[in-house]
């Protein structure tokens, strides 16, 4: 009886693949190294040469940090929860990230001529792992200077520079461990558990939400020890929190042991990803690779919205629809139905605005009922309100993208760009507008409703004047030369800020002066303008439209 | 080892694939023995390229099972790697490497670093880039990128091969070189599974057509009995 065909191990080639990959890349190599030199060196540069002051403030700050505010036992008091919820943050911030980078990551290239190969994937991807390691935690190391700021400019932890740089020091540690704690976790859920990291993100983000919560509510109640005592060691994120908190003067008598904890928690949790980098699937690292080189290139290109396209695409956003409307029989309907559709069809951009414009609301009401230091609160609600319109302006910008999408719906494009406007003026009159309205009625303030109504719209027409952009023009990159600089820098910066620049800043004005006076004809006339900003803003979104079509 | 040819080498049975509710491949058996070449048939989405990327290892079946020389077959198994060569949509290239230094590098990471130069110089007159040898990809037409696609599925062992339609973007002339190729590939023992939208170039190589539409079988036998289908 003939033999049954039989397969046969391959020799182990690995070592010989990767030598010669880097031999003939050696040059490349230097050519990077050699550029990475060169923008360590311009940033050293730009920080001594202009930002010599800020270092200098930094380190008069270090040394006579704030002294202690009234407010400080209140503050201290919040700072277990407080650390506990930005330690929580840096969790999240890596694990979204492995949403679609994650640490274990390879170049376009490699995926596709080496993957297909017999060497050892290990071999090829556990560097590429602990590289990524060590970047989490010089990142997570960097994104602890945060925490420290807010404890030395809330009168803790600081009596000179010693016990700054030892908060400083405390502090960046263990987010620098916890960033590195998620990196290792991140690469095990993408060999094992990948369907399931991306619910890893919402329980993150409902995480920090609940302990930033709790954060607000123990400024002004006393919280039960216990409870503090619970969230101090009730995982990473406690031990993580306790030896600032300690340094900061609060109650963490443990902390050494915390800190301890937390280093051997994170060298396993380290080992343990090293070990599965080499189980991640082909198919997992071929559309990452795919990915970072679209994102690369629309980078490059300074193109966001081709990133988000990319980053949407990798988290599986494009998928099925799962949800539909009945299209309209009248052609009047055709764009607010495209446009209701596109945003149902994006739940995560719906909610994520609805939660925008409930803070916009929130933040708007503290600022009418403290007319003398409304400018803050102004300036955040109009931003927070500027963000959910353009969460709500997604069919705009899928219009804006490509102007042949539309050539064969019944509006001219010009026409059509203004259309775009109704669906999320509706949507966000229901979803900031309610809320305001409430809040209005309750505070005695209903006559500011329709400067409300106004805002709305001056926001959303903001929103689309960015919607219809278009593509970066080469030109700007070249800008002209001033004593300054060159002017590149400020004409992309405009570019890109122009709708938020346009809405934002007048009706700050126009805020300001309605609720800084008892008389009603302020807010008439903020009313008015606003109508005509409002006006002006959708007249310009249509002579951006009748650019990109060539018109 | 002496094998038995009618042994097959790459089998799959029961295989569907389903996206959420969309089903975009019915329960298929396939198998493929040495020497023998199947081709699919199909207009796009009929389910083709899913197939054959389950057939690589490149993507899980919802149901069935694929074996390799009878065994389950694992994307991440060495031996699959080394025996079962892939050449689907137009891979990207290192910027910096050279036609030729891209073949060296599959060559060697196929453990076929002594023999890697003349092998590649071989390879690259076979596929007509002898003179795009020293050419950075990105100088390349996209004819001639496809043709590299090929040539690093020539430079590697390889039992079973396995191409997404193979004949895009090539000139007629060089179709008729794909097709030579095949029925080359044939005759040296490989097993050959190829989806095509060039039904000259399943008459050509193929043993066995399938004629996949919406994700199922909808034809098989020979060639003639397979396009009698179709028509």
């Amino acid at each position: 009886m003939a033999a049954p065909a039989v397969a046969t191990e391959p020799a182990d080639s690995t070592d010989a693949t990767i030598r010669l990959l880097r031999e003939l890349r050696r040059t490349r190599s230097r050519k990077q190294l050699a550029n990475l030199a060169f923008w360590l060196y311009l940033a050293a540069f730009a920080i001594f040469s202009y930002g010599g002051w800020l270092v200098a403030a930094i380190v008069r700050a270090l040394r006579r940090p704030p002294p202690a505010l009234a407010e400080t036992p209140m503050l201290l008091r919040a700072t277990p929860a407080g650390l506990c919820a930005l330690a929580v943050l840096v969790l999240v911030v890596v694990l979204w990230d492995a949403r679609w980078r994650g640490p274990v990551v390879i170049a376009q290239p490699t995926a596709d001529w080496l993957l297909d190969t017999p060497i050892r994937r290990g071999r090829l991807l556990r560097p590429r792992y602990r590289a990524s390691v060590a970047r989490f935690m010089l990142a997570g190391a960097a994104a602890g200077l945060v925490p420290v700021a807010l404890l030395l400019a809330a009168g803790l932890g600081g009596g000179g520079l010693g016990d700054s740089l030892r908060l400083a020091g405390a502090t960046m540690l263990t987010t620098g461990l916890l960033a590195g704690l998620g990196a290792g976790a991140a690469s095990w859920a993408e060999a094992h558990a990948y369907s399931r990291l991306r619910l890893a993100t919402p329980v993150g983000v409902l995480a920090v939400t609940v302990l930033a919560g709790l954060t607000a509510l123990t400024v002004a109640f006393r919280m039960p020890s216990a409870i503090s005592a619970v969230l101090l060691w009730s995982g990473p994120w406690g031990w993580a929190a306790q030896g600032p908190l300690a340094l900061a003067g609060g109650s963490a008598r443990f902390w050494p042991a915390a800190t301890l904890l937390l280093g051997l928690a994170a060298a396993a949790v380290i080992a343990v990803g090293d070990r599965a980098a080499a189980d991640v699937p082909a198919a997992v690292l071929r559309t990452r690779a795919r990915t970072l080189g679209q994102m690369s290139a629309a980078m490059f290109n300074m193109d966001a919205r081709r990133v988000t396209t990319a980053y949407r695409g990798a988290i599986g956003a494009y998928g099925q629809a799962r949800f539909s409307i009945r299209p309209p029989l009248a052609w009047q309907l055709v764009l607010p139905w495209r446009d209701l559709t596109a945003l149902v069809r994006a739940p995560s951009r719906l909610a994520w605005s609805a939660l925008l414009a409930l803070a916009s609301a929130g933040l708007g009401a503290l600022a009418v009922s403290a007319p003398h230091a409304a400018l803050l609160p102004l300036a955040g609600a109009l931003t927070l309100g500027y963000l959910a319109a353009a969460g709500l302006c997604e069919g705009a910008r899928l219009d804006g993208d490509d102007p042949r999408r539309s050539a064969q719906l019944p509006f001219r494009y010009d026409t059509l760009a203004r259309w775009h406007a109704i669906v999320p003026c509706l949507a966000l009159a229901v979803l900031a507008g309610g809320p305001a309205a409430v809040l209005a009625s309750i505070t005695g303030h209903a006559a500011l409703l329709p400067l409300v109504a106004v805002t709305i719209a001056v926001l959303v027409g903001g929103a689309l004047v960015n919607s219809f952009r278009g593509e970066l023009e080469g030109d700007m990159f070249s800008g002209f030369d001033t004593p300054l600089g060159n002017s590149s820098g400020i004409t992309i910066a405009l570019w890109y800020v122009m709708g938020p620049l346009l809405a934002i800043g007048p009706m700050l004005i126009l805020w300001s002066a309605a609720i800084g006076s008892a008389r009603a004809s302020r807010t008439i006339v903020s009313v008015v303008l606003g109508a005509a900003l409002a006006a002006w803003l959708f007249h310009i979104t249509a002579g951006r439209a009748r650019r990109l079509k060539g018109g | 080892m002496i094998e038995d040819n009618q042994d097959p080498l790459l089998a799959l049975a029961g295989v569907s694939r389903s996206y959420g509710p969309l089903q975009a491949l019915k329960p298929v058996d396939l198998a493929v023995v040495r020497g023998q070449s199947i081709a699919l048939l199909g207009v796009n989405g009929s389910g083709k390229s899913t197939l054959l990327r389950i057939a690589a290892g490149r993507d899980t079946p919802t149901t069935g099972q694929v074996s390799y020389c009878g065994r389950p077959l694992r994307e991440d198994s060495l031996v699959a790697r080394a025996e079962i060569a892939v050449a689907g949509e137009v891979a990207s290239t290192y910027p910096d490497l050279t036609v030729r230094e891209h073949l060296m590098l599959v060559a060697v990471a196929h453990g076929r670093g002594a023999q890697a130069p003349g092998l590649v110089d071989q390879t690259l007159a076979e596929c007509r880039l002898s003179d795009h040898g020293n050419a950075l990809p990105g100088s390349l037409s996209s004819g001639q990128r496809q043709a590299l696609q090929l040539a690093a599925v020539l430079v590697r062992p390889r039992r079973v091969l396995i191409l997404d339609e193979p004949e895009q973007r090539l000139d007629p002339g060089a179709r008729r070189w794909l097709a030579d190729l095949l029925v080359r590939e044939k005759a040296a023992g490989a097993a050959v599974l190829v989806a095509t939208h060039h039904v000259e170039l399943a008459e050509a190589v193929a043993d066995e057509v399938v004629v996949l539409r919406d994700g199922e079988v909808i034809g098989r036998g020979t060639p003639d009995q397979a396009l009698a289908v179709i028509q």
